[in-house]
């Protein structure tokens, strides 16, 4: 027994959720400060000050098989939050739900931020079959709900949903970024395998017709996220290809199909998604399209990312796309309060609906199109180095 | 050729497993006539078992002892946990229901499934992990068998899954325990008449078979990577179809079985599709069930008239 409850404390004390403090759903999180009595507040037509306040939920995988995602995520929407807070004067709450990449678990979390009145608007959720889940529930409880996801890419998910926007670009963008990439590349042969999954089937969908459009033979397969063996399917890459695409949304699925090409000594490089932009995939010599650019080589994002770090040990490209889509909000309601209304969800979304950031920290401006899209999205290509750090593609 | 060959050991990796799995599932309905659904969690709590060890003696790339050693070890400790498990099970799930109607401790099996799977959320959290076997023993480490390579870790993996399989076999047949293990499986009034002890048979039973869940999980560990609290559905629902096919209740035939669905998976990735692996499987237990319900192996259910 005691043999079991050492390897039981071996086996959580790593990969555990980090020093990320998550609050459930059905708790409020205020962050630290007092309420403001004259910073932070407006002043209405009738003269009286009025204290501008507004709760802001995030949905994100905190736990599961994308951790890596929610766990950065979560800091960069509390950084965005405190520094906000900071320096506006405000004392803007917020609400966290991990829906541990479940689809269930995201209409459950968005029925409870729309049950909860003080909220007008919410980051998330990551991924675009959660997206899916959430904003149904969102467009039938209240469709001026403003919900901003920082890393769905499915094309044309926004129009479905009122109140959606979102702070990355779309697959349009990715599917013939990543094939012109390949094709530039040289690529003949490539083999592309499906998660079976919604974002990653449309993704390669996209890829598969550029590739061909450009005459590059593509061999098409697919496999279940649950599956851990891939060594009869690496069996059967073609010996000319020169490229294998993994549209993935499990990380550790590539390394391990990475390792299995590695054992049958194939010899193609492997081209994964923005799914797979994580330090579980960390095969030398491969290339992960990114949605947002490596913001260290931002001069004026420098200063953030410093302010960040001194609070969190751990970052990738899946949190500034979340500070940016957090900081548009949270001007939104700022923007709502200094013309003397009250935030609520109604008028929060129209000031959303009226981004027009010149500069943000994806050292892009950010601004939408009427389905919610960024008006100017673009992605980024990153080569894996042998130890394990990432170079931007020019 | 090269193809096929290479197909041929990733399948007799996959079957082994399956195999190992597929044996619990076997022995348990052997004496019990019930099928136990929380077999393949004691599989998933058998990997983190084996992860946990490699954790504490300093991960894949800094081991405190030699990778052998490690390896012993995390197969021991992964035996140690899912016989622990097997055995509550056993206690506490299934043996206050052993004369209940035959739905009931498969409604039981069921819901200790489902509660196995909540606690390793709670314990381990949702994120899944990694034994890193590459660092542990590099993929260069492999043995030539004609014209392809074959990893050191599947060969392992192979050679533990066909020694257990002979010791179990050998077991069985030949030692007191073994003996009294067919006779319940037989007729275990007629057992107990001759002065066996059913009870202790039985926890015999879940005993070893779970034994054999946990190896199964490290050599998943080992030889796939990724670990999960979720792990073990699919891979249960597939150790099941092993047994079906095998013959459920035969020993033998869950060894056949294990290995004729991981070869059908193989190949059907090869010479099929992929996206084909799954149904294929399942339509292989369909098809059983249907049209041959005893299994390759397994004795034809006898009904007094």
């Amino acid at each position: 027994m005691l043999l079991a409850l050492a390897l039981v404390a071996a086996a959580c004390g790593d990969g555990g959720g980090g020093d990320t403090t998550t609050t459930s759903a059905d708790d409020t999180t205020t962050t630290e400060g007092e309420t403001p009595t004259t910073a932070g507040e407006t002043t209405t037509t009738g003269g009286e000050p009025m204290v501008c306040e507004a709760t802001v939920g995030f949905i994100g995988p905190v736990t599961g098989p994308v951790a890596f995602i929610g766990e950065v995520q979560l800091n960069w929407f509390n950084y965005a939050l405190d520094t906000f807070n900071a320096e506006m004067s405000y004392s803007f709450q917020s609400v966290e739900g991990d829906n541990q990449f479940d689809t269930a678990q995201s209409a459950t979390l968005a029925q409870q931020f729309l049950d909860n009145t003080a909220m007008v608007a919410a980051v998330g959720p990551a991924g675009s079959d959660q997206v899916d889940a959430a904003g149904a529930v969102y467009e039938a409880g209240d469709p001026n709900f403003t919900f901003i996801s920082p890393s769905s890419t499915r094309s044309g998910i926004t129009a479905q949903y009122t109140g959606m926007f979102r702070t990355v670009p779309t697959d349009d963008d990715q599917g013939p970024t990543t094939a012109d990439f390949l094709v530039a590349q040289g690529a003949e042969n490539v083999f592309m395998v499906d998660d079976q999954s919604s974002y990653s089937t449309g993704l390669a969908d996209s890829v598969e017709e550029n590739l061909t459009a450009a005459s590059v033979t593509v061999t098409r397969e697919s496999v279940a996220q649950d599956v851990t063996d891939f060594s009869a399917l690496v069996g059967t890459i073609p010996d000319d290809t020169n490229f294998v695409y993994l549209p993935w949304q499990v990380a550790a699925n590539g390394q391990i199909f990475a390792n299995q090409m590695a054992e049958q000594g194939k010899e193609a490089v492997i081209f994964g998604s923005d799914g797979m932009d994580s330090d579980d995939f960390t095969q030398a010599g491969s290339y992960i399209a990114a949605f947002a650019p490596d913001i260290a080589a931002i001069e004026g994002s420098q200063s953030i990312l410093e302010g960040y770090l001194a609070e969190y040990d751990d970052t990738n490209t899946f949190g500034p796309p979340v500070y940016a889509a957090a900081r548009v909000i949270f001007e939104a309601i700022a923007r709502v309060c200094e013309a003397g209304e009250v935030p609520d969800r109604a008028n929060v979304q129209a000031e959303v609906r009226n981004t027009d950031q010149a500069d943000s920290i994806l050292g892009s401006p950010i601004s939408f199109t009427d389905d919610g899209d960024l008006a100017e999205g673009q992605f980024f290509i990153f080569q894996i180095q042998e130890d394990g750090s990432k170079t931007l593609v020019p | 050729m090269e193809n096929f060959l290479q197909q041929t050991v990733n399948g007799l990796t996959l079957g082994s497993v399956y195999a190992l799995l597929a044996l619990g599932y076997s022995m348990v309905y052997g004496v019990l006539k019930f099928l136990n659904f929380a077999h393949g969690e004691v599989y998933m709590f058998g990997a983190f078992a084996g992860y946990g060890v490699l954790t504490v003696l300093g991960g894949p790339s800094a081991l405190m002892v030699p990778v052998w050693a490690a390896v012993a070890l995390m197969f021991v400790a992964s035996m140690a946990v899912a016989s622990g498990i097997g055995l509550a099970l056993e206690r506490f799930a299934y043996r206050p229901l052993r004369n209940a109607s035959r739905l009931a401790p498969l409604i039981s099996a069921i819901g200790a499934s489902f509660f196995l799977q909540a606690a390793a959320l709670l314990l381990f959290s949702a994120n899944s992990r990694s034994y890193e076997a590459p660092e542990l023993i590099p993929i260069d480490t492999a043995m030539t068998v004609g014209p392809i390579d074959v990893w050191a870790v599947r060969i392992l993996v192979i050679v533990t899954a066909v020694v257990l399989m002979i010791l179990l076999t050998w077991w069985v047949q030949r030692s007191r325990v073994g003996k009294a293990v067919r006779a319940v499986s037989f007729d275990s009034e007629a057992a107990a008449m001759m002065g066996i002890d059913v009870d202790r048979v039985i926890v015999v039973t879940f005993l070893i078979g779970s034994a054999l869940a946990g190896v199964g999980g490290v050599m998943v560990g080992l030889v796939f990577g990724r670990i999960f609290h979720l792990m073990g559905f699919v891979a249960g629902l597939k150790a099941f179809t092993a047994a079906v096919v095998g013959g459920i209740g035969s020993i033998p035939g869950a060894m056949l079985g294990g290995l004729l669905i991981g070869f059908a998976e193989a190949y059907t990735t090869a010479y099929i599709s992929s996206t084909f692996q799954n149904l294929i499987v399942f339509a292989l237990l369909i098809t059983f069930l249907l049209i041959r319900p005893s299994g390759f192996l397994g004795r034809p259910e006898l009904a007094k008239v």
